[in-house]
């Protein structure tokens, strides 16, 4: 294995140094870098032109300049490293820091949520195999992949950023009755299309959720939630409890009632925790949050060893996701908390450009509501898009296994449906979704370069395309760095996931 | 009912987490907030101006209005010129010189003039004044204001003007011969070149006097920034006499460490505000804080003498221009100056009453330009040209593409001054007849027939891809081909790198940005611009012995004068057609007063600290 390892390295290496020379060649050969000064009507043009050819060496031949940047880069090795300046004399390396931390932000939580829920969907897709529900998501999720992204990015602006900031700002922001009942037709619609049954199940669905739905929003209207909203320690309870009991229905079985009260504690215990913590998580810091979180997971543990007897893995892992979701629920009624006073320092909370508010100050969960606020378009945005890529491919997987022998083996020994697909389908057909969500991973250093230019973020995305521009091989060469690294790193790291999950692929 | 359990955990986990549970709706019941709330008063009436934009004063001129007592209102103001990021607080380097750079430069360094909405010279006499002394040989005394000081409290004297002369001395170079090279890496060479030497006045003091060893056009604006040099002799640990002893003698060796701190010294890196030590303001703002990648916010000078900014904090956004008509719906932005193009002036008129529209022309100005090099077709038939100026519906341009975004543009007749100047009408009556203010095609179809030319291909160049030129290459066509002529739309994505030095074109269709100086135009017409901006190799005696005569001279008669020869002579000889003078759009929320476009390069932050909101 290791020499494998060794192998690749090296063998990658090659690759990157191939290419990089390849790519500044291209670079230096895209455009004219003294386009912007051409036009220019100063009268020490020719000054000008003389100087940026001096300062960008554009006088040299290419292998001298390809040379200068590759020894700059090679002093990584001893820890000086020096990418070189873009146009405007700005240290590449210190652009690059901000522009990867900047793109990390932007696209790690949109990817994750679009990997989860894609396989999610992917899952309940391919189990429902041609029904209604199955072509409805798929004709979403392929339309939601074709969406030019800056047009969505304006509706999306235009709908949830100023619609929502008036609607907020309206003496009484509440809904009118169409909207409550259009919204609990598709809701109910929705839910019995995904939890299907017989046709009079379906209709005790649908009724329920249009008939809740038409109680819930008027009721949230009277709480005046848009401006002031809250949980309570009851939603808080019933939550956590349902969460229990759904990860263990999903995990090991309502039957199994060693697994369910594991769960059902943990729930308790994270109401004790909400009440124990209210006052230390006032005004808190990230370091109060991680301990929490720690010792919250590590209680989860303990709870589900103990109590769990022979089934030790499943109560640990029902009592883990309980903590977790109850962990979830006591940060968003602390953010809802602070909401009212949120809104009293921006006024419009929803901004359509940026990353926070310019000079901000308010306290931790203020800040962390700025930071979220204007997280929220653009993850929506790219969650959507890459939402069918992961949908499809976990569809199409789950149904390839779904018609393996040892399914239907499984089937004929007479295991129950949650085993045969959660334990056998799933996690087979999860093999060709890790390369995918490894070229994803190292896909999306690479930045979203529309995402972040209409919403105004510099990242990666942002980098190349003005080193690009400007014909500058400096920012563009430091964004290649970081993505052909990460593309042959995440390559590896796909042979040794593959590993890990089919054990016939281990050396 | 294969999945019971499947779809029961779901149903549970989905319909709790709606289940809502409160014991009273939060909040006062009737809460009336608004977080932004405007400041209550301002400072006195409000007046409404020509575009329905709110005025504290009315401007009597073109230059800054005069806000009398005011004080500085708490509240802040978004502006956003692009997405550049800000580079550097010395923007006079060639590689930090840009307009989103000086956007904020400009707030914090003052100078002893600036350009007025209409391009005039205005002096700023809050920070100094100057007088010219002697007409041969020109003199020039700057008196810099007794009050002005830098934010850290050193005085701004003659000592920053002397460096200044330093930075842009040619003479002060490293290495010897062939390899030598200006020391400082200044942008501009012109007050080195035009005064051989140092201002002479008292380097502690308020004054100091220039003198230039011939007469030049363009002395008022010659003295731009100056950086501080107190701390270019400090940071170099130079000192201050030391310092400017060595400026006074051209001493290149001595001034090495001044020079390596000028030249790279004030450059950060995103994020990373210079302190105020090496940073310091003596304009109205100063840096508050740095977002990098996001904003720069600039506040009020403390120590600033003058009338104070009208509105504490000034947030410069680096946005993206196609995010910014959203930006100002959603009150992220309250000035933009978007491309102005229809769809962008739809959405702005689709916004209504919460925001103000201000259309006018720019200094920025569209013409036809024929090359006169050898193998082109136009260089040796005036008659061709004449016909092709014939031929070009220039009324049907202005009306189709321009009019809709600025109401007021009229077809332009002269190429040195602007419709909305108030010397245009003068100067356009002695230079030009309006012969070609309407299309001729009988006439224009006889001069291409007596032209014997056969060859009536007519390539015009223009930097692809660009939708209005194209428009208007497509008008042309339409019209000119009726008189003969073939002409081909040769837009080209590198225009200016590979089409137009190689000459494959006949006309040239582009802008030139108007600087606001007087001589600037010498390099595009004198047959001594060939080679630098003369790019149509465009020689006529007249033309150059006028631009000389222009150049030398310190008279606003004798300039005006020859512009009306310069502009004659172009437009009969044909050296090309002017257009049309660009539109510009300034677009601000209804409640910012005192936002006046301008059609100067500077932009509408040039009078920012004028900016306050009102009721």
């Amino acid at each position: 294995m290791l020499k494998f390892i060794l192998r690749r390295f090296g063998s990658s290496f090659l690759v990157l140094l191939g290419a990089s020379l390849l790519l500044y060649v291209l670079t230096i050969n895209s455009g004219d870098p003294l386009k912007d000064l051409r036009e220019s009507n100063a009268d020490n043009r020719e000054y000008l032109i003389e100087q940026r050819i001096d300062f960008m060496g554009l006088d040299q031949p290419w292998y001298a300049r390809y040379w200068d940047w590759l020894t700059g880069v090679g002093k990584c090795v001893i820890g000086q490293c020096d990418l070189g300046t873009n146009r405007s004399g700005q240290q590449v390396i210190d652009l690059l820091g901000l522009a990867a931390a900047s793109t990390l932000r932007l696209v790690v939580l949109a990817t994750v949520i679009a990997m989860v829920f894609g396989v999610l969907i992917g899952i309940l897709t391919a189990i429902r195999q041609y029904s209604g529900i199955d072509y409805v998501v798929t004709f979403l999720t392929f339309m939601f992949f074709s969406l030019p992204v800056f047009w969505a990015a304006v509706l999306l602006k235009e709908y949830l950023a100023i619609g929502f900031n008036d609607w907020l700002a309206s003496p009484d922001p509440g809904f009118s009755w169409p909207t409550i009942i259009v919204v609990g037709l598709v809701l109910g619609l929705a839910l019995q299309a995904v939890l299907a049954g017989n046709a009079r199940r379906r209709l005790f669905t649908f009724l329920g959720a249009f008939v809740f739905t038409c109680a819930a929003l008027p009721y949230m209207d009277w709480l005046n939630f848009a401006r002031y909203p809250q949980l309570g320690p009851v939603v808080i309870t019933l939550v956590g409890v349902a969460a229990a009991v759904g990860a263990t229905v999903l995990g090991a079985g309502l039957k199994n009632r060693r697994v369910l009260y594991a769960g059902l504690i943990t729930a308790v215990l994270g109401l004790v925790a909400y009440y124990a913590t209210y006052g230390l998580l006032w005004d808190p810091n990230w370091l109060i949050i991680l301990i929490l979180a720690v010792v919250a997971i590590g209680v989860a543990i303990a709870i589900g060893r103990l109590m769990g007897g022979y089934s030790k893995g499943a109560a640990t892992l029902v009592s883990v996701f309980t903590a977790v979701v109850m962990g979830g629920l006591i940060i968003v009624e602390h953010l809802f908390r602070s909401w009212p006073s949120y809104l009293e320092i921006v006024g419009r909370p929803i901004a359509t450009i940026g990353s926070e508010t310019p000079n901000f100050t308010g306290t931790f969960w203020e800040d962390f509501l700025d930071k979220g606020t204007q997280l929220l378009l653009p993850t929506i945005l790219l969650a959507l898009i890459s939402l069918a890529s992961y949908s499809r491919y976990t569809r199409a997987s789950m149904l390839e296994v779904s018609q393996q022998d040892y399914i239907r083996t499984a089937r004929a020994k007479g295991l129950n449906e949650r085993q045969v697909i959660l334990k056998h389908a799933f996690r087979n057909s999860l093999i060709p979704i890790t390369t995918i969500m490894a070229f994803d991973f190292a896909g999306l250093i690479g930045g979203a370069v529309i995402t972040e230019q209409v919403f105004g973020w510099k990242g990666m995305g942002e980098l190349f395309r003005t080193g690009l521009e400007q014909v500058d091989p400096a920012p563009v060469m430091a964004f290649f760095l970081v993505t052909g690294t990460a593309a042959v790193l995440f390559n590896l790291l796909a042979d040794i996931l593959y590993a890990v999950l089919d054990p016939r692929i281990r050396v | 009912m294969k999945y019971t359990k499947l779809s029961a955990a779901a149903a549970l986990l989905a319909s709790s987490a709606l289940v809502l549970s409160a014991c009273a709706p939060g909040g006062p019941a009737e809460n009336e907030e608004s977080g932004t709330a405007a400041p209550e008063g301002g400072n006195g009436e409000v007046m409404t101006g020509e575009a329905g934009n709110k005025l504290t004063v009315e401007p009597t001129d073109t230059g800054k209005a005069d806000l009398g007592e005011i004080e500085t209102q708490e509240g802040s103001i978004s502006y956003s010129v692009g997405e550049d990021e800000f580079i550097s607080y010395n923007s006079m380097t060639p590689e930090t010189y840009s307009t989103y750079n000086s956007a904020i430069t400009e707030r914090m360094i003052s100078t002893f003039a600036y350009f007025g909405t209409d391009g005039e010279i205005y002096q700023n006499e809050e920070y100094g004044t100057y007088e010219k002394i002697s007409d041969d040989p020109l003199q020039v005394k700057y008196t810099i204001n007794e009050e002005a000081v830098w934010s850290d409290g050193t005085p701004v004297t003659a000592a920053d003007y002397i460096l200044k002369w330093g930075v842009e001395n040619p003479r002060i170079t490293s290495g010897e011969g062939e390899e030598a090279t200006p020391l400082f890496n200044s942008i501009a060479h012109e007050f080195g070149l035009r005064v051989p030497d140092a201002p002479e006045g008292d380097v502690d003091g308020k004054e100091f006097t220039i003198t230039f060893e011939e007469p030049y056009a363009d002395w008022p604006i010659l003295l731009d920034t100056a950086q501080p040099a107190h701390v270019v002799a400090e940071q170099s640990g130079m000192g201050m006499e030391a310092m400017i002893e060595a400026v006074k003698n051209e001493d290149a060796e001595a001034l090495a460490p001044a020079a390596e701190f000028w030249n790279t010294g004030w450059n950060t890196s995103p994020g990373e505000l210079p302190s105020e030590e090496i940073a310091p303001s003596n304009g109205p703002y100063k840096f508050k804080s740095w977002e990098p990648g996001q904003s720069i916010t600039l506040e009020a000078n403390d120590q600033w003498w003058g009338t104070p900014p009208a509105t504490q904090e000034l947030v410069i956004r680096f946005a993206a221009a196609d995010t910014h008509v959203q930006a100002l719906q959603n009150g992220d932005l309250n000035v933009i100056e978007p491309q102005a193009t229809v769809d962008t002036l739809e959405q702005l008129e689709g916004l209504g009453d919460q925001i103000v529209i201000q259309q006018d022309a720019s200094l920025t100005w569209e013409h036809l330009d024929f090359n006169f090099m050898e193998e082109s077709i136009f260089s040796d038939s005036p008659e061709l040209r004449e016909a092709f100026a014939l031929c070009v519906p220039r009324q049907n341009i202005v009306d189709n593409l321009i009019k809709p975004l600025d109401p007021e543009a009229v077809v332009m007749n002269a190429r040195e001054v602007f419709p909305f100047q108030e010397s245009y009408q003068e100067v356009v009556d002695a230079a030009y007849d309006g012969q070609y203010d309407e299309v001729d095609m009988e006439r224009a179809t006889q001069l291409v027939e007596e032209s014997g030319k056969t060859n009536l291909d007519v390539r015009i160049g223009y930097s692809a891809p660009n939708p209005r030129r194209a428009e208007t290459v497509a008008m042309i066509k339409s019209s000119c081909d009726e008189a003969g002529f073939n002409v081909i739309d040769a837009g080209h994505a590198d225009f200016f790198g590979v089409v137009q030095p190689q000459g494959d074109w006949e006309v040239a269709l582009f802008a030139w940005a108007g600087s606001g100086q007087i001589a600037s135009g010498r390099n595009i017409y004198h047959t001594a611009g060939i080679g630098n901006q003369n790019y149509s190799e465009y020689s006529n005696e007249t033309v150059d012995a006028a631009w000389d005569t222009l150049a030398s001279s310190v008279d606003p008669e004798v300039h005006a004068e020859q512009v009306k020869i310069i502009e004659r002579e172009l437009w009969e000889s044909l050296h090309g057609i002017p257009l049309y003078a660009h539109p510009g759009i300034v677009a601000h929320s209804a409640d910012i007063a005192n936002v006046r476009n301008t059609a100067t390069q500077s932009g509408a932050v040039w009078n920012a600290e004028q900016w306050a909101r009102v009721e």
